[in-house]
């Protein structure tokens, strides 16, 4: 179970990316956060795993509070979290193998990270979920070598390595064309339902959240003011979160208008 | 449910198992026989460190008492350098245009890549030592080495320029029948312009830096100020010495590279 | 209807783009002009100097092979040099570049400190190096191996340090939020992105220092340059350019296998 409470984060002076936002994430489901850019989706997200640093408020995770660990500490509990990412975020140069095997680093020793001698164990694992999402026949080539949905899944894979009890997906089908972002949402709601594991994803198309998820977040301003099952967002709720954007602009997210 | 491999090996940037152990071996073989073999004094070496507190206390601190010597030896060092960059850009013109395979017919191409190399396999310490036994000593031989040094480094960046310029504006103008140096002005040197600037300046600075090192050899400038202060184990005037000669260095390629930054 | 038209001119640049032009050109001829008058320079000897040189270059042909087994003895000497020198400054300079970049140097001093020794390397010349560790440790090739390794340090250091400041973060975020150890993204993260510059950075150095170890017997510190001294010295023109072919070779050589190495990174 995922507990946010009262997370506020501010850069400078200015007002707060993140205004004290309260959010409960329990069980298996899967939660899409909409909203116009820079209504603080992205922040949000990276507060949970401290990859941003909140100005103030806790974050639980399972009885762990994030927000108070040492740095030793946060390193191991980050263990536990899985995070996928627009850009993907994968060492082009190495193989999807390593790129997968590198959501063990947590956990294996250094001379076998060194000399890339991954655990028994870890091996078949990767090999298992690389089946599952189709690319096991890539193990050995470089990460550039795929297509974007392609190195999407190994970046998926990775964040399963980890054995998280939460998954965290940023934008994960922002840079994929339309079919392929189709089928990394629909892989990730297999997986969250698999696994039994909570997943929050950030997103840009509505339709797409819509037909994904169980439950939806709107933010707007820093602050929640959607949270509910996705048949309940209606075009007076979403004129609420997306306001002050263009209908054109509104468009082009996806939202209906 | 089928069993999935639990072993997996990294692919190797050599494939063939065979070179990359020969490789390895050759390595290792090398790397151990030359060490074993390398004529090294270790007593001379020991004492070294001892010598090296010695040369330091007499180094600090810096004295600047000899500064008119300091000033005129990096003046004429910096004229050096001056009269070196223009002899060497202006010659370096027709050579790079000697040594351009798409303006130039084979042997003159051959001739013209051939000075090229080998006014740049030399380093100008060696040159400056041969002009030195040729004309003296003194800075007519410093000059003359940077401006083959110059020569070796412009020109060959300069040809490599001129070999990929855009060859559609050159077949433009001739077709409407301009005579040769009238094409080379109106389309080959706007496109080289920038580039030879930018070689210039940059060869200027390293000709500043140059000039200190040659003139250990005789050839003018601060160098052998530096030489001389060694010579005498003035340490300190040689700590004073270098560390203008680093300054300079600094001062100058900071201002070459503003330069550059604002003029390209 | 258009009549003839009262534009009769045109000019690249206006008169005042005019004016700077031709005052930096002014600029320029007179800084050459002051070099050429005040340098201290007997100008008879300038005009003698093609006679000068063509006369050395007739005494120099043709080359004399005579020594030839110690000369490529020398040379193997030099080759070592270089390849010893530059082998162990490339492991040396990681340190120094890993601190003097700005994306993984862990504070504000070691930054400093990390461009401090960078450029300290790299405005020393290599010869004034070799002066001053033949001074510490004799005469010798320990001299020119330090010589050669404190200055390649400067050079691999820096243009390793840019390297690793041009690497994409986003891997590198990616690794932290998996709970790796600071190791382990370096390990994972900066290594692969920087290993082709890496290679390409230390095997241009190598061919640098190649020709660097050419002079460094010329103070003292070992290889090819003892010999040259020797010949020229005693006046032996025929062996100087029989050396100078050998050195010549060597370059030669040097420069096609890093060129080709380099090609193959790519």
């Amino acid at each position: 179970m995922l507990e946010i409470k009262k997370l506020v984060k501010r850069y400078g002076k200015g007002s707060p990316v993140l205004q004290d936002l309260d959010l409960v994430v329990q069980g298996e489901q899967v939660m899409s956060i909409i909203g116009s850019s820079g209504a603080g989706k992205s922040t949000l997200l990276r507060c949970v795993n401290r990859l941003v640093e909140p100005t103030s408020g806790s974050i639980t995770l399972n009885g762990t509070d994030f927000t108070t660990l040492s740095s030793r500490e946060l390193r191991s509990a980050r263990r536990r979290v899985g995070m996928v990412f627009q850009g993907y975020n994968l060492v082009d140069r190495l193989t999807v193998m390593e790129n997968v095997q590198s959501g063990r680093l947590g956990y294996i020793s250094t001379w076998a990270a060194l000399t890339r001698r991954f655990p028994k164990e870890d091996i078949q694992r990767a090999y298992e979920l690389m089946e599952r999402v189709g690319i096991a026949q890539y193990a050995s080539k470089r990460a550039d070598e795929l297509s974007g949905g392609e190195r999407q899944r190994v970046g998926v894979v990775r964040a399963l390595m980890q054995r998280p009890e939460i998954l965290l997906a940023d934008e994960p089908t922002a840079s994929l064309d339309p079919k392929t972002s189709e089928q990394i949402m629909a892989l990730l709601r297999d997986l969250a339902s698999e696994l039994n594991l909570p997943v929050i994803i950030n997103i840009h198309n509505v339709n797409e959240a819509k037909e994904y998820s169980d439950r939806i977040v709107g933010m707007r301003y820093g602050r929640i003011i959607f949270d509910d099952v996705p048949s309940a967002l209606d075009t007076a709720q979403m004129d609420e979160i997306y306001s002050g954007t263009p209908s054109e602009d509104r468009e082009a997210q996806g939202a209906m208008a | 449910m089928t069993a999935h491999p639990d072993r997996w090996r990294k692919p190797h940037m050599i494939e063939s198992p065979l070179l990359r152990y020969a490789l390895y071996f050759g390595i290792l073989a090398y790397l151990v026989l030359t060490i074993a073999t390398l004529p090294i004094d270790w007593l001379r070496a020991a004492e070294g460190l001892e010598r090296a507190g010695r040369i330091f206390n007499g180094a600090f601190p810096p004295s600047f008492d000899r500064s008119e010597l300091l000033i005129s030896g990096f003046l004429e060092s910096l004229k050096i350098a001056i009269i070196a960059s223009t002899g060497g850009m202006l010659l370096s013109i027709p050579l790079a245009f000697m040594a351009a395979s798409n303006i130039s017919p084979k042997p003159i191409y051959y001739l013209g890549r051939g000075t090229i190399i080998i006014a740049r396999s030399f380093h100008p310490v060696i040159v400056a030592i041969i002009f030195v036994k040729a004309v003296g000593f003194g800075p007519l031989a410093g000059a003359l080495t940077l401006i083959v040094y110059s020569i070796g480094f412009v020109a060959k960046l300069l040809a490599e320029r001129i070999e990929e310029i855009d060859f559609g504006q050159v077949e433009a103008v001739r077709a409407a029948g301009a005579p040769f140096l009238s094409t080379v002005f109106y389309t080959i040197f706007p496109q080289i312009m920038p580039r030879m600037i930018g070689l210039g300046i940059y060869q200027l600075d390293s000709n500043l830096r140059a000039s200190a090192v040659v003139g250990i050899v005789g050839a003018g400038g601060i160098g052998s100020t530096l030489a001389n202060a060694f010579g005498r184990y003035d340490y300190d005037f040689a700590l004073a010495i270098t560390m203008v000669i680093v300054g300079a260095i600094l001062i100058s390629e900071a201002v070459s590279g503003v330069i550059r930054k604002r003029l390209l | 209807m258009t009549g003839k038209s009262t534009m009769d001119s045109w000019a690249r640049f206006t008169p005042q783009q005019r004016m700077k032009r031709y005052g930096s050109f002014f600029v320029l001829a007179l800084t050459v002009a002051w070099a050429l008058r005040s340098i201290d320079v007997i100008w008879e000897w300038v005009w003698d100097a093609p006679i000068q040189l063509f006369d050395l270059f007739d005494r120099m042909v043709p080359p004399d092979p005579t020594n030839l087994p110690s000369i490529l003895e020398a040379i193997w000497q030099t080759i070592n040099i270089a390849t010893i020198a530059t082998f162990i400054a490339v492991f040396l300079s990681l340190p120094v570049a890993y601190i003097a970049a700005q994306n993984t140097t862990p504070n504000r001093i070691t930054l400093w400190i990390g461009r401090f020794i960078l450029v300290s390397s790299r405005s020393v010349n290599t010869i004034i190096w070799a002066l001053l560790f033949v001074a510490i440790f004799g005469p010798g090739i320990i001299a020119g191996i330090i010589a050669i390794m404190f200055r390649s340090i400067g050079f691999l250091g820096k243009l390793l340090g840019e390297a690793i400041e041009e690497i994409n973060p986003e891997p590198i975020e990616a690794l932290e939020a998996c709970g790796a150890s600071r190791f382990k993204v370096v390990l994972y993260g900066i290594v692969p992105q920087v290993m082709p510059a890496f290679f390409a950075i230390s095997i241009l150095r190598w061919d640098i220092n190649l020709r660097e170890s050419t002079v460094l017997g010329l103070v003292g510190a070992g290889g090819i340059g003892i010999i040259l001294q020797g010949a020229i010295d005693t006046f032996q023109w025929q062996e100087v350019s029989m050396v100078l072919l050998t050195i010549l070779a060597l370059v030669i050589v040097g420069e096609v296998i890093s060129t080709t190495l380099r090609k193959k990174i790519l």
